[in-house]
């Protein structure tokens, strides 16, 4: 077979594979009858209604220098771990807003950080392309720098998030420019798994961001600027379970609903979408209609814990919360008073769902919750 | 809403019955509650909307910035009439407070005052800024008037509604007033009208309760600004925890939050009160910049040792100062008013502003407090936040040395040298640059510092304000230090001239020889103890080299930070980005690589070199082969007439220049085997010690000589490996350790994906001329950062992270115009078109809009050798390139007509040039370069710092003087 006729049957390969594509897409069209918010208003849903203390800035943490770029919580204390570009990691607790630890990095172009699910130790990727492993129990060395305890070098590009495994501490998943997730053993500080890559049916560009599915921590989502976003069994290496289409642009978000059955998106072309990892389908989509056509870039979403609200920042300064249900915009907390000066770049929930931190390029964090009266019984 | 009042205080009022007291004596005196004469208590009552007075013209209310903040606060009484009450929106929180201060009254303590906070409805993009005022001392009433022509004075420049609410209370007065600024947003309109209305009402309860002239009041006006706000309100709400954020929550409804006017409840606590003063020096600061370091006080006249921000506490209670304003807060309210302490122990509202210098001391000081309210790590964090962050450091001009205040590079210079003074505090100092002495002026030397230091002006005779008439290096000195050194055996008759070196070895003035050394007796050193005369430190013994070294000290981090300059070197995989950054790791590091580095090196070229030996013995095969044919062909040739036995031909008995024995055979087929299936760098540094002697025969053996000699025809072996492979037995030994240039030479060591980076600053020159501008530069550092391109994607999104970067260096390798890489679509495009395209992204990348570029051209001694050989044009960029290349090349190979090399690179550099300046209008610096030359790359990276010096100058200087710098060529035509 010579070169010029496998290169036809590839040309011809490819265009089967997209006109099969667009049937799918047809046919997808053609079994959704409604969406969420179409469904939710016949139903005489209405609205979810903010009141005016019911989402305010109570805390403002400031100490880093440069942009924030990413923070995380801990499961049960109520501490944050924010990476910034001053090349440094602060573990804060977001109830003194004093910081714990301010790790020193080697490398300063850091990305992306995660505590533990123990919250004993932090990871940290970036432009170095590995993940530091620090342990914060662990003794400084002289200049007061913690050491980094385990570093996970293997990734060919950056590192853009990570994720532990929840209830393990030994297990961390990451996303990379190199196309790749990986599954990583820290305790060898091995590779378990890799997940995409040059021979197999993953990612076709970088990926941007993980989140692994609380109630089935074996399943995790993967999105990618390819624009799709893709379900991983951790089992299951070679292929990913389902790909989802519908982005126009690169996908910088992704977090599980919290049932697990569903996942959000926030992607470059703006847009949030609520995707069924059960049936593939695309359920909803939430988009603020901007006057002119420069829609700003989702940076990061989070869901409550019921599933209710979507908070998704955006590049603009913005942070929307959006109501699920009905793919309204109920409060922009961009808008508020004592809101962020610059893009919001990452955003989280606390794990008791009772409040809500935002990471800023004008290098604060800010954790808003529920500011009113309480009343006691 | 007011329902909610009402309940709160009918919790309030609840009897709680007093317990017997069993506990043992108390030794201090018990606060005695005070009975309170309900009818002397003020009520401030609603007073109905009058129509201004001429004199208190109300500002028309201007939209601001979208900056400026929300916010109204009242501080009212306890006895707040009911229908005051009902035109304020208590929100919740307040009433939290509320019912804190309620009890506290029931306790009968001497607080009747009440915050309250209150808000008014107010849209988000309406602007309002509010701030509450509180006076708990009495003011002379000359304030009053003086007072009163600064509120209408603030009226104008404001552009703000004022409203005070009097409060009076046994002798006390408090006034609490609000500001309402009103911008008028888009939607913001009708709330902001809806407050005017209000605030109409309010000034007209202040015209009443001045009228009435029993109270005595201060104003200050000014404008929160944003950051302010911002932390006043992370001060203000604690338990969000036990609140949820919940769908739920939001779903039922706020029918229990509060009216629908309250936007925001920010309780009013008294730790505005300092904001409130702060921010009036912020205001005075923006217009004159010189005030701006001026002393800050604590405006908040609380009583005498009670918390700044409850009000409660004497001043027994242990509290927290402020290093700034001095406010001190007891145990409940310091984190609430100190906020995340992002520069150690300030409130809120003074971060960014200097410390008061009497805290100097007990900077990053913890006090017993703090520790028991927090862990050690937090408090670590403060302190150590407290003590390097910038803004707390010591300001220079503050400093006079010699009769000269200080400049910042000075100050660093002398604090971060090897002997610095201790405990510097602000004052005028004298130093005596020759010996090294140190002290206040017009008193006694308190210490010897480093000397030599280029710090002040030159010592002054009278500088210790001594009156012997003996001199040291032209200092008058002082009556103690006459009689050290008559102690010490200094002859001192006829009031002598000394100069006296560090080392304490002392001449007179115009004589030549040295007469002694002041401290070489160990009794003078005794004796200075005695008289409170310093002696020189032990270090200062070898100062003298240590000027040189002081500046290569490691510097406190905030300055580290400051004076980093950063240098991003890209270019397209195999530009050679590599090797300059190798190369700068050996020009500029002490110790370019670690232990553990060049262990990892080893392997690497060990590796590499294993993989050399495979594509050589490939070659082998197949040279081998060839030969085979070509004696075959000759036998069947020589067939008929030769005697050659039919089964040679088999191969068995032949011998050709590239046979290799059966031993070596098994080897170099293991070899190839173990490459095919890729896993040579896992199995190879492991077994490096076994397979060594093999290797050292395979390399002496004939037929890999012989083939060794026709690498050129292998096309995978690169050009790189002839270095390695000539001294092959000598890396393969297991003790093996790389040399720098091994190191250069060899490929993939540095961390192969991904970014890397290398601190360094340029070493002195070795020349000591005029060091003032050096000692400046060398303070500069700079951080050279590699990215690799390969694995970092198209769009280039991580890219933004590098925006703080000063320069580009972009590389490109000159001999690619003629090699040919696999694009990502699969097709063969030449490499300089390649590394044109990924120039031409980096270039109009957002990130770098507005950067300096540099162009490296690399690789300039191969492309020499190449350009004689291939033609240019075999690229398709540059095919106009027509050099106009003299006849009579070949005899005047003299530096008078450039070769064709150097005329390639600039027809190169220009090609760069003007694709740079079509894409962004601006000038490309570009420069030659040998990456394995050491001078080369050093040239090349000075070159840099030029660059980054020109754009700091730009404005002052014309841009005509560029060109002198200019690569533009115009020897040849294109």
């Amino acid at each position: 077979m010579s070169v010029a006729e496998l290169k036809e049957r590839h040309m011809a390969a490819a265009e089967t594979v997209n006109s099969l594509k667009e049937r799918l897409k047809q046919r997808r069209l053609l079994l959704l009858d409604t969406d969420v918010a179409g469904y939710a208003r016949s139903q005489g849903q209405t609205r979810v209604s903010f009141g005016p203390t019911d989402l305010v800035c109570c805390r403002t943490l400031q100490g880093h220098t440069g942009k924030v770029y990413s923070l995380d919580w801990t499961p049960e204390r109520n501490r944050i771990v924010s990476a910034s570009q001053d090349g440094r990691l602060i573990v804060w607790n977001a109830l003194t807003s004093q910081k714990t630890h301010a790790i020193k990095l080697p490398c300063a172009w850091v990305m992306t950080c995660a505590f533990s699910p123990s919250g004993q130790s932090v990871a940290c990727g970036g432009l170095d392309s590995m993940c530091s492993i620090f342990n914060l129990n662990s003794q400084t060395d002289k200049d007061g720098n913690l050491p980094v305890s385990r570093m996970l070098s293997g990734h060919k590009g950056y590192v853009s998030s990570c994720q532990y495994v929840p209830d393990e501490d030994t297990h961390l998943i990451t996303a990379s420019g190199d196309q790749t997730c990986v599954l990583w053993d820290i305790t060898t500080g091995l590779r378990t798994s890799v997940f995409g890559g040059e021979f197999q049916s993953g990612h076709t560009a970088d990926v941007l961001s993980v989140s692994i599915n609380e109630s089935n921590s074996r399943m995790f989502i993967s999105g990618s600027c390819d624009s799709t976003v893709r379900l991983w069994d951790t089992r299951v290496a070679s292929r990913a379970v389902r790909t989802f289409h519908g982005h126009e642009g690169d996908v910088n978000a992704v977090k599980f609903f919290p049932d697990g059955h569903r996942f959000g998106t926030g992607s470059d072309d703006g847009t949030c979408r609520l995707f069924d990892i059960r049936t593939g389908h695309q359920l909803q989509e939430y988009n603020q209609q901007h006057d002119d056509n420069e829609a700003p870039h989702v940076t990061s979403i989070a869901f409550s814990t019921s599933g209710r609200l979507l908070f998704a920042g955006y590049t603009n300064g913005d942070c929307y919360v959006w109501d699920t249900l009905l793919a309204e915009v109920v409060l922009d907390l961009g808008k508020l008073q004592n809101s962020h000066d610059s893009r919001i770049s990452c955003l989280g929930l606390s794990a008791d769902g009772s409040a809500l931190c935002t990471g800023s390029w004008d290098s604060n964090l800010k954790i808003w919750a529920f500011g009113g009266h309480r009343r006691v019984n | 809403m007011s329902l909610e009042v009402a309940i709160v205080v009918e919790d309030a009022v609840e009897y709680s019955f007093a317990m017997e007291y069993h506990g043992p004596p108390i030794t201090r005196e018990l606060p005695r509650a005070v009975p309170i004469n309900v009818d002397r208590i003020p009520v401030a009552s609603v007073v109905s909307p009058l129509p201004f007075p001429d004199s208190l013209s109300l500002p028309v209310v201007q939209p601001i910035s979208a900056a400026d903040i929300i916010g109204k606060k009242l501080i009212k009484d306890l006895k707040l009439s009911s229908s005051s009450a009902e035109l304020l929106t208590v929100s919740p929180t307040s009433v939290i407070a509320f019912e804190s201060q309620n009890n506290e009254v029931s306790e009968g303590s001497y607080s009747k005052e009440l915050g309250l906070g209150t808000e008014t409805s107010v849209s988000p993009s309406s602007v309002i800024n509010a701030s509450v005022e509180s006076e708990t001392e009495n003011r002379s009433s000359n304030d009053i008037c003086a007072l009163s022509g600064e509120l209408s004075s603030d009226f104008e420049c404001c552009n703000r509604d004022d409203v005070l609410s009097g409060v009076n209370e046994r002798g006390y007065s408090s006034i609490s007033h609000d500001e309402f600024v009103g911008g008028v947003g888009s939607s913001g309109v009708l709330e902001s009208s809806d407050s005017f209305e209000k605030s109409m009402e309010f000034s007209g309860s202040l015209r009443k309760s001045r009228l009435s002239g029993a109270y005595k009041e201060t104003l200050d006006f000014n404008e929160s600004n944003r950051t302010d706000w911002e932390s006043n309100e992370s001060v203000l709400s604690v338990d969000y925890l036990s609140s949820r954020v919940s769908s739920r929550k939001f779903g039922d409804g706020n029918q229990d939050s509060g009216g629908g006017d309250v936007r925001r409840a920010p309780v009013v606590t008294f730790c505005d009160i300092e904001s409130d003063d702060e921010n009036v020096d912020d205001d005075y600061s923006r217009s004159e910049p010189e005030v701006v370091r001026m002393k800050k006080e604590p405006a908040a006249k609380v009583r005498k040792g009670a918390c700044y921000r409850c009000l409660k506490g004497n001043r027994f209670t242990e509290k927290e100062v402020c290093m700034v304003c001095d406010a001190k807060y007891c145990n409940n309210c310091v984190l609430r008013a100190m906020g995340s302490m992002p520069e150690g122990r300030k409130c809120v509202t003074c971060i960014g502003y200097p410390i008061s210098e009497l805290k100097r001391a007990s900077l990053g000081k913890c006090s017993r407090m703090l520790k028991r309210l927090l862990n050690d790590l937090e408090v670590k964090q403060i302190m150590k936040a407290e003590k390097f962050c910038e803004v707390n450091q010591l300001p220079p001009e503050y400093i006079s040395v010699n009769g000269r205040p200080l400049y910042h590079d000075e100050l660093v210079m002398l604090q971060s040298c090897s002997n610095p003074p201790k405990k510097l505090k602000p004052g005028n100092y004298w130093y005596d640059k020759v010996s090294g002495l140190w002290g206040k002026v017009g008193q006694k030397p308190l210490q010897i510092i480093t000397p030599h230091l280029n710090v002040g002006g030159p010592v002054k005779a009278n500088a210790s304000n001594g009156n012997t008439q003996v001199y040291i290096n032209g200092r008058e000195i002082t009556k103690v230090e006459l009689r050290m050194l008559k102690l010490a055996g200094v002859q001192c008759a006829g009031n002598p001239h000394f100069w006296v070196n560090e080392d304490g070895s002392y001449q007179e003035e115009g004589q030549k020889n040295t007469k002694g050394f002041i401290w070489g007796k160990a009794g003078t050193k005794l004796l200075c103890a005695v008289l409170s005369l310093p002696v020189p430190s032990k270090s200062s013994d070898l100062c003298g080299e240590q000027i040189s070294s002081s500046i290569s000290r490691s510097m406190p981090d905030y300055l580290e930070q400051r004076v980093i300059q950063k240098l991003l070197l890209i270019g397209y995989s195999g530009s050679g980005t590599s090797t300059i950054f190798k190369q700068a790791r050996i020009l500029y590091k002490d110790i370019p690589f670690s232990e553990d580095e060049r262990e990892h090196i080893t392997l690497v070229i060990q590796s590499h070199v294993y993989n050399y030996i495979g594509i050589l013995l490939e070659g082998r095969e197949r040279f081998e082969e060839e030969s085979l044919h070509e004696l075959r062909q000759h036998q069947s040739c020589d067939g008929p007439d030769g005697t050659t036995p039919a089964g040679d031909v088999d191969g068995n008995g032949e011998e050709t220049p590239y046979s290799i024995g059966p031993r070596l055979k098994a080897f170099s087929d293991w070899l190839l085997k173990i490459m095919a299936s890729g896993t040579l760098e896992a199995i190879f540094p492991a077994a490096c010690r076994e397979y060594a002697p093999l290797v050292e025969e395979l390399c002496s053996s004939v037929a890999f000589k012989a083939t060794y000699k026709r690498r050129h025809e292998l096309e995978s072996l690169p050009s790189i490996s002839s270095y390695f492979l000539e001294q092959a037995v000598e890396i393969l030994k297991p003790d093996y350790k790389p040399s720098d240039l091994d190191i250069l030479y060899a490929e993939h060591v540095t961390s192969s994906n991904g970014l890397a980076c290398v601190d360094f600053s340029f070493p002195e020159p070795v020349y000591d001329g005029d060091d003032s501008g050096d000692l400046h530069d060398s303070l500069l550092r700079y951080q050279l950062i590699r990215l690799q391109a390969k694995g970092f994607g198209e769009n280039c999104k991580w890219l933004e992270m590098l925006e703080d970067v000063r320069v580009v260096i972009f590389c490109v390798s000159l001999s690619d115009y003629d090699q040919f890489a696999l694009d990502g679509d699969g097709n063969r495009v030449n490499k300089m078109m390649l590394s044109k395209k990924f120039f031409e992204n980096m270039v109009t990348h957002p990130t770098f809009d507005q950067m300096e570029f540099l162009l490296l051209l690399n690789k300039l001694d191969s492309f020499e050798e190449k350009i004689e050989q291939v033609p240019l044009t075999k690229c398709e960029w540059f095919d106009d390139f027509h050099p106009v290349i003299s006849r009579n090349r070949s005899n005047s190979n003299n530096s008078n007509h450039p070769t064709l090399g150097q005329l390639g690179f600039h027809y190169v550099a220009v090609k760069f040039k003007r694709l740079f300046a079509a894409l962004t209008g601006r000038k490309l610096y570009a420069s030659a370069v040998k990456a394995l030359d050491p001078t080369s790359v050093d040239t090349a990276l000075k070159y840099a710092r030029e660059v980054l010096s020109w754009d700091e100058e730009r404005p002052n200087v014309s841009l005509s003087e560029y060109s002198i710098y200019s690569t533009e060529a115009s020897s040849f035509s294109h």
